[in-house]
């Protein structure tokens, strides 16, 4: 396969995998928060702020007043955000005419379905009573895109390239998603049930990763900070925990490199590294600093995409 | 008695952005042929990227060299040698009439054999008001005719570095009358082609020892086909004959089939190029 | 016929002076057209609207659509297809594809001839103004002998229907011949909205055009090649052709590439792979000569490959069509074809050639200012159907105009009778019904070592608009699924 199309299809998987994260996070957080238990988390400049931080948008003025309508634009349907779920889509489209070749007329025709939705759904409508109807699409068509990835492509280099890209911005975003809302967490502490450890942030950060009913099923408890980073970290059985991510990564990047000649340059050998370093550790160890948590992870998982370019995509 | 030549050339380039890639191809090899021999290369690039040698559209060898890495800085700097045989330009039978030679170039098949070079490109084309700028006489030979023409080049345009670039239309320097020896060269060719004599252009490097015009890079002269004779080369930037002081490297339709460097540079900003030649000789036994 | 109120041909009128495909001078379906004419006369003008825009989407969201620029915003469009086919008969068809290959193969002779001993020049049968003055005529080929001895690999004829019912070739395309991809689109298009119409007649499938392509191209291989490697080079996925394109290398199962994809060294091709480099053996090539190599050609192509042609000269690499071909596409070179078959292979057209005047001759370039109502002019060296007057449709203003550009460059005009090409029934959506235009039809001929292929089918385009013979996609042009029946 050559390499710049390879770099494509890698791109592909990941822009899909975004603008599906965007969108649940967008609507989940807008959801919770309109009966949310304690009055901050209740606040529209709350939710508001915790959708921009997850999007990677340089913090507003502490006193800023946001508008609801500009933020939910920016996040869904601003053709100049470069983050945006449309600018993501239409990366996403890109990527995929690149690579028409070597991608299914089945998977093709999804993604330029999907495009051609984002593309015309109308902001007004969307701004005033869209915002679940377009959500919910947004989700579910890249789920469709992912069964048609799964199911209409030769499982081979090319299938190993667009899901080690889908994996990697998986893990990406929940890193991402956990970094929000354990900023939510810390900052809506008060009100009734106000202690950290059970904020009511966990609950939506379960959701944000659809792992809430999972992690019920699991835990058979309210879910707390503890149990909430346990499952979404640790624990590979949850298909959008981090472990999970890093093994399917780890999986498919032996695809590529199957060589298992040592060579501790290698992409594979880092990946590897990175899960073995996680696969054992007890949770309490994590919790324990976060922050310090989140900064290593997302240094690890930009470091695995930059030795990936290096080693597959360098042409 | 021969004489041998050490040519150096030389070129600089500098970018102001890093560049990913490139490549470049020289055509500035020393051609093998009956008056010159013995050439020997040495050319070295300040990256130490490897050479690939290569043949050009008209068989003349180019030396051809990709970057992978990144770089803003890249020198190359070539020697060569060669030892180029003392010729007469003059030792020939000069035709007796111009009507025989006339018939011979007027054939269907000389037309046809001699196609290119009796074409009009885009870099020796003229309007039709200068087409009548130079004709030949009737009671001259082909030779005299063109030695005639060089003459009226070389006093036509006046030697001027700097007023034209590749990309000067013919027209315009007939006009302006300044000109280098690219332009020379062209309007030589364009003016014995529209006489229907074949003329191609050359490039090569003169030895400047005796005061030349040319400069210190490469030099362009033209050669034309006489059908009695054959090809002689014409240099009507110094109103002369091709002779010893006359390296040839390549020979095309015009200026674009001889380019000394084309290159291929993936990067954004300017650059910066220097170029300089040097030729010295010494005379063998 | 059916007289049913509603039928979709009832308001269908027909103008008694042109060679209409389905009925014949005395207003009845022609025998081949019966069955499908009594089919589709079972469909309302209600559901044919709703197939008609079933069909649409179809194309839409499978992304075969062209970019249209308008007030700076972009816009895709799907090119206009037409749900009611074309039929060509099995002894029709026979003499086209015999034509058709007739007339490769002469230009295949052609080519080696004028870029060898160039002897059809120096014993005058064409002049040597033909290439002389040819912006397509390369030197660099000079003397090179492609792999196989073959220059046009693939031709593209565009071949009409007069008012006389015979058959003409307008054009001999062999640069980068286009629009394969949609004969196979429009195939698949009215299978799925008309599958039942195909039980009734014995079609011959043209989804086989890629894995011949792949074969022929593959029996012209390098020398000292086993088994070639090909790939597909395209400008990108800018490129108008792009889906084409990316048809190709897929259906033929090969990479598609760009310039920036494939590098030079020692003058043998490589391509960049995830697993490190990669020789290629043949190019199927979708780049114009000019922008195949910057260090051969054009210097300011972002496109090409440096070096590549090099390589080619060395015999290292397969490039498909070979450089140069472009030189025969010239509608000068096309008014010599009678004399260049004749020259070749000692055999008469089987397809007719349309009577051509150069203006480049004195004589000619009399008759045609004095005759220019009469006749069409086009420039030698546009594609797409640009530049072209046709002379009953201008105005004095213009025809005084056009006489002043062709007194001015007589070298690059050539002109012809006005053509009538014959019309078909087509659904125009505008008025919701069936009305008269005018058609041509594009046919592919594979050349290879020691075989050819023709595509049994080809692209019949429409002139969309009212009265219009230009039936270019560029200039507003449908197209049509074309059948060819089995005897």
């Amino acid at each position: 396969m050559l390499a710049r199309v390879a770099n494509n299809l890698f791109w592909m998987g990941r822009y899909i995998e975004r603008s599906e994260h965007i969108a649940r996070y967008m609507h989940v957080n807008y959801f919770s928060s309109l009966d949310a238990p304690n009055e901050l988390s209740r606040s529209r400049q709350f939710m508001l702020r915790s959708m921009l931080r997850m999007l990677g948008d340089p913090p507003p003025q502490e006193n800023e007043e946001l508008k609801e309508s500009d933020i939910l634009f920016k996040l869904a349907l601003d053709p100049n955000h470069p983050f945006s779920i449309i600018s993501n889509v239409q990366h996403a489209r890109e990527n995929a005419n690149s690579a028409r070749d070597l991608i299914s007329t089945d998977l093709y025709e999804s993604i330029n379905k999907f495009y051609h939705f984002v593309l015309k759904y109308p902001v007004d409508v969307f701004l005033k009573k869209g915002l679940y109807d377009f959500s919910v699409n947004i989700i579910e068509m890249s789920s469709i895109l992912r069964a048609r990835i799964r199911s209409t492509l030769l499982h081979d280099e090319v299938y190993a390239i667009i899901m080690l890209g889908v994996n990697l911005e998986r893990a990406n975003q929940l890193i991402r998603i956990i970094n929000a809302k354990y900023y939510d967490a810390l900052n809506a502490q008060g009100g009734y049930d106000d202690k950290f450890s059970k904020s009511f942030e966990w609950t939506t950060l379960l959701k944000c990763a659809e792992a809430y009913d999972m992690n019920r099923r699991f835990y058979k408890k309210t879910p707390t900070s503890l149990t909430t980073l346990e499952f979404l970290i640790l624990n590979p059985n949850c298909p959008r925990s981090l472990m999970n991510c890093l093994n399917q990564v780890y999986m498919h990047v032996r695809v590529l490199d199957n060589s298992f000649r040592y060579d501790n340059h290698s992409t594979a050998f880092l990946v590897g590294r990175v899960r073995a370093e996680y696969q054992y550790k007890y949770i309490d160890e994590i919790e324990a600093d976060i922050k310090t948590f989140i900064e290593i992870m997302m240094r690890n998982l930009s470091d695995i995409g930059q030795k990936m370019e290096k080693e597959f995509f360098h042409y | 008695m021969s004489l041998e030549y050490s040519i150096t050339y030389k070129a600089e380039n500098h970018y102001d952005h890093p560049v990913k890639e490139a490549s470049w191809q020289f055509l500035i090899l020393p051609d093998e042929n009956s008056t010159q021999n013995q050439v020997e290369i040495n050319f070295n690039n300040s990256l130490n990227l490897p050479l690939e040698f290569s043949h050009n559209a008209y068989g003349f060898r180019t030396i051809r060299i990709s970057a992978k890495e990144q770089f803003m800085d890249i020198v190359f700097e070539a020697h060569f040698s060669l030892v180029k045989e003392h010729t007469n330009p003059f030792n020939f039978q000069i035709a007796n009439s111009l009507e025989e030679e006339l018939k011979k170039l007027h054939q269907l098949e000389f037309k046809v054999d001699f196609e290119p070079f009796l074409r009009k490109t885009s870099l020796t084309n003229l309007l039709e008001d200068h087409k009548q700028l130079f004709l030949f006489k009737k009671d001259k030979s082909l030779f005299e005719n063109l030695q005639e023409l060089n003459k009226w080049v070389f006093e036509k345009i006046f030697y001027t570095p700097g007023t034209t670039h590749v990309g000067t239309v013919l027209d315009e320097i007939v006009a302006n009358r300044h000109g280098v020896c690219q332009d020379f060269s062209h309007l030589f060719c364009a003016l014995a082609r529209q006489n229907g004599i074949p003329a191609r252009y050359v490039s090569g490097y003169l030895h400047q020892g005796i005061g030349y015009f040319g400069d210190s890079q490469m030099h362009a002269w033209a050669e034309a086909y006489m059908p009695e004779i054959g090809w002689i080369g014409f240099d009507p930037t110094n109103n002369l004959i091709a002779n010893d002081n006359h390296i040839k490297v390549a020979h095309g339709k015009d200026y674009a089939d001889c380019a000394p460097l084309k290159g291929v540079v993936y990067s954004k900003g300017e650059n910066r190029t220097t170029h300089s030649v040097q030729v010295s000789s010494q005379q063998q036994q | 016929m059916s007289t049913t109120e509603s039928n979709i041909f009832s308001s269908y009128q027909r103008d008694p002076s042109l060679f209409d495909e389905i009925y014949d001078k005395q207003g009845n379906v022609k025998n081949v057209y019966q069955t499908l004419f009594k089919l589709y006369g079972e469909h309302s003008i209600n559901d044919y609207m709703l197939l008609n825009e079933k069909a649409k989407s179809s194309f839409f969201n499978q992304g075969i659509t062209f970019q249209v620029y308008s007030d700076k915003e972009m816009q895709e469009k799907i090119f206009p297809f037409d749900l009611f086919p074309r039929i060509i008969d099995a002894k029709e068809w026979e003499i086209i594809e015999k034509g058709a290959i007739q007339r490769s193969k002469a230009l295949n002779l052609f080519l080696w001839d004028i870029y060898h001993e160039k002897n059809i020049l120096k014993q005058g049968v064409v002049p040597v103004e033909l290439i002389s003055s040819s912006e397509n005529y390369l030197h660099q080929m000079m003397d090179v002998d492609p792999p196989g001895g073959i220059y046009n690999h693939i031709s593209g004829t565009d071949i009409i229907k007069h008012n006389d019912g015979n058959y003409y070739v307008l054009e001999d395309n062999i640069r980068c011949p286009s629009g394969v991809s949609y004969v196979i689109c429009n195939r698949t298009a009215l299978k799925r909205a008309l599958f039942g119409v195909f039980n009734h007649y014995q079609t011959h499938t043209v989804t086989n055009y890629a894995e011949n392509l792949l074969e022929l191209l593959e029996s012209v291989k390098p020398h000292g090649v086993d088994i070639p490697n090909t790939v597909v080079i395209t400008p990108g996925m800018y490129n108008s052709a792009f889906y084409e394109h990316s048809y190709l290398a897929k259906t033929m199962g090969v990479e598609l590439v760009e310039g920036r994809d494939l590098i030079v060294e020692n003058d043998f091709v490589y391509m960049k792979t995830i697993k490190g480099l990669e020789k290629v053996d043949i190019i199927y090539r979708r780049i114009d000569d000019q922008f195949m190599d910057p260090l051969e050609f054009r210097a300011d192509s972002s496109l090409g490959v440096p070096g590549l042609f090099s390589a080619y000269k060395k015999g290292n690499v397969t490039l498909a069509n070979a450089p140069g071909t472009g030189v025969a596409d010239d509608k000068a070179v096309y008014t010599y074809m009678p004399e260049i078959i004749k020259y070749y292979l000692d055999e008469t057209p089987i397809l007719n050639n349309v009577h051509t005047y150069h203006c480049s001759r004195p004589k000619e370039l009399t008759y045609v200012l004095d005759h220019i109502s009469e006749l069409v002019i086009k420039p030698v060296d546009e594609a797409g159907g640009y530049g072209i007057s046709i002379g009953n449709r201008l105005s004095k203003k213009e025809i005084e105009e056009v006489k002043k550009q062709v007194k001015l460059h007589p070298r690059k005009y050539v002109a012809q009778p006005i053509m009538s090409l014959s019309v078909h029934p087509t659904y125009i959506d505008d008025v919701n019904s069936f009305e008269q235009r005018h058609i041509d039809l594009r046919t592919y001929t594979v050349l290879g070592k020691d075989k050819e292929f023709v595509l049994k089918g080809g692209l019949t385009r429409v002139a969309l608009k009212k009265g219009n013979l230009i039936v270019n996609s560029s200039q507003g042009g449908g197209s049509k699924d074309t059948w060819v029946l089995k005897d």
